[in-house]
């Protein structure tokens, strides 16, 4: 049953792909900021996690979600705060610039070369049914991803903090006229896309076991991508696209002939290509609210 | 920067027909660019070497001005192009026999093909240009920043292919070598101007001016009869082949080209120059590509370290790309539209074209 041992490894590599896209996907509501820069918020997630593990597992899950909290909120505080009337363009060269920086200090912080350490190893393990032979890892985050999943959704459609969110996402300067309070919605937001982060460097870690400076870039890249042709400024959009994407690269990896395996990238990125000129404004773009007046 | 401010306190300055300001707006910048290279090759060796390599960025970075200035639509693709152009010109210009020697699996028509550089250097931006135009009809559809993620997907996707495809290049990864060098400084100069002036002609066309139109409302001009989709892909095209021929020249004076050094760290350097010049005039892209450059030569010499006396002082490597980044955040926090505010150079002339009655007839 090559088939559906195929299909859960794509379904768990699409999870991970669609929480990085749901944390750039919450930013982007209520700031117009597509942040380039969530990928280093996962990279701090990973070293917290491979320097900390072998002391003690739950001390290296906290100090995760901690740093990479810690870092979302010092962008917003420290940059993105600063230029938030800014147009979305600029935004997105901010997040760029502050990433390009972010690598650079991890770089001369941890060097250049990968930080080796078994993160959760017990899930390394695979489990049996007949034929059938399924990482446990690729459960794993399937489970975190569904779990993550529903308690924002929870959180955005049952709490008052979260329609407040949500009223931000919709019409930020009528919500701000309302009495909302831009300043703690857009931290929220921040925060939420740290805490993603970790669960994704979590996920990443376990798979890789080494952490190197550039280690969040390439999901983070693919996450932004899929949140594009999903279509950006749609929550539910995002979080597809960014799945289809993660499980577009699993199937590719797994199917495409070893002659052009090398290709598979590019054959995502060439799909990419394809859904874009077939719907311009992403697969599930609702009213088009792209510019902040 | 000294002009600008001397303009902004508003010194003196002479009123000139506009023709002839106009022309100024194109004088001044190629002026600014031989002076400036007219001082650093005199000034040292290392300053030498890094003026190569900061004249082939201005002209990448002209090159995304001609796009992203008129259209303001961004792109971090550009080093696609790029990549595109260095690739054409070190096919088109390594002897044969060596070809044959690091890259087996080449094409045949492509180890037997040569040409002499310049002319290579014409290919290499008819190279960049067909490949703006084809990704420009996928990409030029979509919206603004759409559009701008997008390009990231077109830079990885020509990455990924000059990687592995063996039979347009070397083996998974590796570099080209071999590439005689035939550009010395003063050429490589003479080509920027050649392609700032090239800049400067399209920047005037009514193309552009329709696309600049559209650029300060996306609303108006459409609802005035501009085709957006058409110009932003002239634009994308033009600009593609300039990036070509802004890949060629790096690669001369690279010597090497290997597909992993066309990277976002490469984007960034050149996106950074034309955010902190100011992204809206070639003024400011070419401000912004001299500053930056200047100030990485500077922290380059800083890395190696400095004798002050008894004290060694040098930067940690890596350093360079730090200060970069935080220079480029803090002019986006305090002057988005860059040092040059994204006005073209205008002093010490200013247009005589209001006391004008002829004019105001129109």
């Amino acid at each position: 049953m090559n088939l559906i041992q195929a299909l859960i490894d794509a379904t768990s590599t699409g999870a991970v792909y669609a929480l990085a896209a749901l944390g750039i996907g919450l930013v982007f509501g209520v700031m117009r900021l597509a942040n380039f820069a969530n990928g280093e918020l996962i990279t701090a997630a990973g070293y917290a996690l491979v320097l900390l593990w072998p002391v003690s597992w739950p001390l290296a899950i906290i100090a995760a979600i901690v740093v990479s909290v810690a870092l979302a909120l010092f962008m917003d505080v420290a940059v993105f705060r600063w230029i938030r009337s800014q147009p979305p363009a600029t935004l997105l060269i901010a997040s760029f610039g502050l990433s390009i920086l972010l690598q650079r200090v991890f770089d001369g912080i941890f060097g250049t070369n990968v930080i080796s350490a078994a993160v959760a190893p017990g899930l390394a393990a695979s489990i049996r049914i007949g034929d059938l032979r399924i990482n446990l890892i690729s459960i794993v985050s399937i489970a975190l991803a569904a779990v993550l999943l529903l308690l924002i959704r929870f959180f955005l459609t049952r709490t008052p903090m979260g329609l407040q969110v949500q009223a931000a996402s919709e019409d930020f300067r009528a919500a701000r006229v309302l009495g909302i309070r831009a300043g703690v919605v857009i931290a929220l937001t921040f925060a939420i896309s740290g805490v993603l982060a970790a669960a994704i460097a979590f996920v990443l870690t376990t798979q890789s076991g080494g952490v190197g400076p550039t280690f969040g870039v390439q999901v983070t890249l693919f996450a932004l991508i899929g949140s594009t042709i999903g279509g950006l400024g749609r929550l539910g959009g995002s979080v597809v696209g960014g799945f289809v994407v993660g499980f577009a690269i699993s199937i590719f990896t797994t199917w495409l002939p070893s002659w052009i395996n090398d290709f598979r990238i590019a054959f995502v990125y060439l799909l990419v290509a394809v859904v874009l000129v077939i719907a311009p404004n992403g697969l599930f773009a609702g009213r088009a609210v792209k510019e902040r007046a | 920067m000294k002009q600008q401010q001397s303009e902004r306190r508003g010194l003196t300055r002479f009123a000139v027909p506009e023709p002839v300001a106009k022309l100024w707006t194109l004088a001044a910048p190629v002026l600014v660019v031989w002076l400036v290279s007219l001082g650093a090759s005199a000034l040292s060796q290392t300053a030498a070497i890094d003026l190569g390599y900061a004249l082939a960025n201005l002209i990448i970075v002209v090159a995304m001005w001609t796009f992203i200035g008129n259209s303001g639509v961004l792109s971090f693709g550009h080093i696609a192009f790029v990549a595109v152009g260095a690739w054409t010109l070190s096919l088109l210009t390594i002897p044969s026999n060596i070809k044959a020697a690091i890259m087996p699996d080449l094409f045949p028509f492509l180890i037997d093909a040569q040409a002499n550089p310049l002319v290579a250097l014409v290919i290499a931006a008819l190279v960049g240009g067909l490949l703006a135009l084809l990704s420009g009809l996928a990409l030029m559809r979509l919206n603004g920043l759409e559009a701008g993620i997008a390009t990231f997907a077109l830079l990885m996707l020509v990455v990924q292919v000059l990687t592995y495809f063996k039979q347009i290049g070397p083996k998974s990864g590796q570099s080209m070598t071999g590439l005689p060098r035939s550009f010395d400084l003063q050429s490589v100069l003479v080509i920027a101007l050649v392609v700032i002036a090239l800049a400067w002609c399209y920047g005037q066309s009514r193309s552009a001016r329709l696309l600049r139109a559209s650029r300060d409302s996306i609303q108006a001009a459409p609802a005035s009869g501009i085709t957006v989709t058409r110009h932003r892909l002239i634009a994308f095209t033009v600009s593609g082949a300039l990036a070509g021929v802004g890949g060629g020249v790096w690669a001369q004076l690279n010597g090497v080209a290997q597909a992993s050094q066309f990277s976002l760290d490469f984007t960034f350097t050149t996106i950074a120059m034309l955010v902190v010049g100011g992204m809206l005039s070639l003024w400011g892209a070419v401000v912004g590509a001299l500053a930056i450059s200047a100030l990485s030569h500077l922290l380059g010499v800083l890395e190696k370290g400095l004798q002050f006396g008894d004290v060694m002082v040098s930067l940690p490597s890596g350093s360079r790309l730090i200060v970069l980044g935080a220079i480029m955040v803090l002019v986006l926090i305090f002057r988005p539209s860059g040092i040059t505010g994204g006005r073209e150079a205008t002093w010490p002339f200013v247009a005589h074209i209001r006391r004008a009655p002829a004019a105001q007839t129109s």
